[in-house]
C-alpha cells in the first residue's frame, strides 16, 4: 500500500473537519450559553433553572423511556404579522387618511363600518415593513395599534408550542431529552398548557380515564396502592371508579411520579425570545390531541 | 499463428504512441461543478445567516430577525398574564381564574379584586393572606402564599392589573402602578406575616 499516509490524512482531515463543525463551533457560539434577559418586552430572566423536585423528574423521565414516545422540539415553519387596531381615538377620518398614505394596500376607506368591532386586525399576514408603515400612520393619527408578530407552523397550529424550540430551551437539561419520535404529543411546552399536578398524576396512573383513546401505558408502577387505614395519607390520588382500587384502599404516588408531575409542569417553552420574536397571546388555549 | 493477426496499416512513426485527444477530466465537468459550488454558496450566504448562533429556522439573517423585534412600552396585561402563569396564582386560583369551591375563592367577579382602590388586594398580594374570608358571599378558610419576595414590583403590578382588568373574567377595574406596589411595601414593612381579612377591612382601601 504506497498510499497509506495519505489514506490516513485524508480520513484525519475529513473526521476532523466535521468535529469542528458538529462539536467545536457550537461550543464556541453557544457554549457559554447563561440566562439572560434576552426576552421580548419584559426584563425577565429566561431560562431558569428547574426547582429540585422537577429536576429530579428529568431522570425519571429518562429512566422510564419517555423520550421513545415524546420529542421535546417545537418546530416553526414561519411567521406571520398582523396589525390590529386598538382603539380609533377622535378623529377616524385621519385615521382613515393615514391609513391609505402608509400604501399598505388600502386605496381608499370610507366604510365606517371599518372602525366597529374594535380591537380588529386590519393588515392579516402582512410584510414588517408595511406593518411598521400603517403602525405609525395610525399612531400619528391619534389611533392605537399594535403589530402582532405570530410564530407559525403545524406544531403551533396543535398548540404544542407557542414557538419554535432554541437552545436555550435545553440550558438546564442533563442529558437534553429530544426524543425522535412523536408517539404521543409534544412536551416541550406541556407544562404551559396543562398546569395541573394532579391532571398528570392521574394521567400517569390512568392515561385513558383523562385522554380517550391514549395509547400511552399506564405507569402504575409510579405509585402504590395501600391500605387505607385510620389515616389516610393526604397525598392519596382522587382516582375515578373505573380504576379505583380496592375499598379501604388508596393509591398514593411514589416520591418518583411526583418527581416526574414536577418535571413536566416544568416544561414550558413559552418565553418570547430575542431568536423567535411574537407578541405574546392574552390568552393560553389547551389541547394535548396527537398529531395528524 | 503471428500471421493470423490482422495488422492495421502500418504505423507511422507519430502515432506509435497513444495520444491524449481529449483531457481526462472534461472541461463541461469543471464548469458544472464550479458553477454548482457557486449555487451553493450564494444559497448558504442568503439562508445561512453566516452560522449566527441566534439565527434559528425560519429566520434566514441577524437584520430579519432584529427587524422583527418590536420593542414599545410593555404591555401590563400580558406581563401580567405571564407572572400569573409562573406557575404562582394559577396553582390555586386556576388559568380560568374561578378557584376551586370551598377551597381557594374566585378572582373572577370578586369584590376584593375590583376594589376601586387597590390598597388591600396589593397588600394581600405582598404578604399572603391567612384565616375565614368571604368572597362573593362564600365563606373560605385557607392560607394564600406571600408573593412580595418572589416577584418585583412591576410584576405585582402587572399581575394586579391583570386579574383586575381581565375581559375574559368580566373584572373590569383600574390599573396599578409600580409605584403604588412600592409605597404600599413601604407601609406594611412593619408587618411580617400574613394579613388576615378583618385586618385588611380596618385598613382604608386608598391608604
Amino acid at each position: 500500500m504506497n498510499y497509506g499516509p495519505l489514506v490516513f490524512l485524508t480520513a484525519f482531515v475529513a473526521l476532523s473537519a466535521s468535529w469542528f463543525g458538529f462539536v467545536l463551533t457550537p461550543q464556541i457560539q453557544i457554549g457559554r450559553l447563561t440566562e439572560s434577559t434576552n426576552t421580548l418586552n419584559t426584563a425577565e430572566l429566561y431560562p431558569k433553572a428547574r426547582p429540585g423536585q422537577a429536576a429530579q423528574g428529568l431522570q425519571v423521565y429518562r429512566a422510564n423511556g419517555c423520550a421513545a414516545c415524546h420529542t421535546q422540539q417545537t418546530v416553526q415553519e414561519g411567521t406571520s404579522i398582523d396589525v390590529y387596531l386598538l382603539e380609533v381615538g377622535t378623529n377616524a377620518a385621519a385615521v382613515a387618511t393615514a391609513l391609505v398614505n402608509a400604501n399598505v394596500g388600502f386605496t381608499r376607506i370610507d366604510d365606517p363600518g371599518f372602525f366597529l368591532n374594535l380591537p380588529k386586525n386590519i393588515l392579516p399576514g402582512t410584510t414588517i415593513e408595511a406593518a411598521k408603515r400603517a403602525f405609525k400612520g395610525a399612531q400619528s393619527a391619534g389611533a392605537k395599534a399594535q403589530i402582532r408578530i405570530n410564530p407559525q407552523g403545524p406544531d403551533i397550529a396543535r398548540h404544542w408550542g407557542v414557538r419554535g424550540s432554541v437552545a436555550a430551551d435545553y440550558l438546564f437539561d442533563q442529558p437534553v431529552m429530544l426524543g425522535s419520535q412523536r408517539v404521543g404529543p409534544d412536551l416541550s411546552n406541556v407544562g404551559a398548557r396543562l398546569p395541573d399536578v394532579n391532571w398528570h398524576l392521574l394521567h400517569l396512573y390512568a392515561p385513558q380515564q383523562v385522554v380517550k383513546g391514549s395509547l400511552m401505558p399506564p405507569h402504575r408502577f409510579l405509585f402504590n396502592v395501600s391500605k387505607a387505614g385510620q389515616h389516610p395519607s393526604p397525598d392519596a390520588l382522587q382516582v375515578p371508579p373505573e380504576v379505583a382500587p380496592a375499598p379501604g384502599y388508596e393509591v398514593v404516588p411514589k416520591p418518583e411520579a411526583l418527581a416526574l408531575a414536577a418535571y413536566l409542569v416544568s416544561l414550558n417553552s413559552s418565553t418570547p425570545v430575542f431568536e423567535t420574536p411574537m407578541t405574546l397571546a392574552s390568552s393560553a388555549t389547551s389541547t394535548n390531541s396527537p398529531a395528524k | 499463428m503471428s500471421q493470423s493477426i490482422k495488422r492495421s496499416a502500418p504505423a507511422s512513426p507519430s502515432s506509435s504512441q497513444p495520444l491524449l485527444k481529449e483531457p481526462a477530466f472534461p472541461i463541461w465537468l469543471i464548469v458544472f461543478l464550479t458553477l454548482l459550488l457557486y449555487a451553493g454558496a450564494v444559497y448558504f450566504d442568503g439562508h445561512g445567516s453566516g452560522f449566527h448562533p441566534q439565527v434559528y429556522a425560519p429566520y434566514s439573517s441577524y437584520t430579519q430577525l432584529a427587524d422583527l423585534q418590536i420593542t414599545g412600552p410593555p404591555n401590563p396585561l400580558e406581563i401580567g398574564f405571564r407572572v400569573y402563569h409562573k406557575p404562582s396564582c394559577v396553582s390555586c386560583h386556576q388559568a380560568s381564574g374561578a378557584g376551586s369551591p370551598g377551597q381557594f375563592p374566585p378572582l373572577v367577579g370578586s369584590e376584593w379584586v375590583q376594589e376601586p382602590e387597590p390598597g388591600r388586594i396589593i397588600r394581600a398580594v405582598l404578604n399572603g393572606l391567612q384565616g375565614p374570608i368571604s368572597v362573593k358571599n362564600q365563606q373560605y378558610n385557607n392560607a394564600m402564599v406571600a408573593w412580595g419576595g418572589v416577584f418585583s414590583d412591576e410584576e405585582i403590578a402587572a399581575v394586579i392589573t391583570y386579574i383586575r382588568q381581565n375581559k375574559d373574567w368580566g373584572n373590569n377595574a383600574p390599573a396599578v402602578t409600580a409605584d403604588r406596589v412600592k409605597a404600599v411595601r413601604e407601609k406594611i414593612k412593619g408587618h411580617p406575616g400574613p394579613f388576615t381579612a378583618d385586618e385588611l377591612l380596618k385598613i382604608p382601601a386608598a391608604d
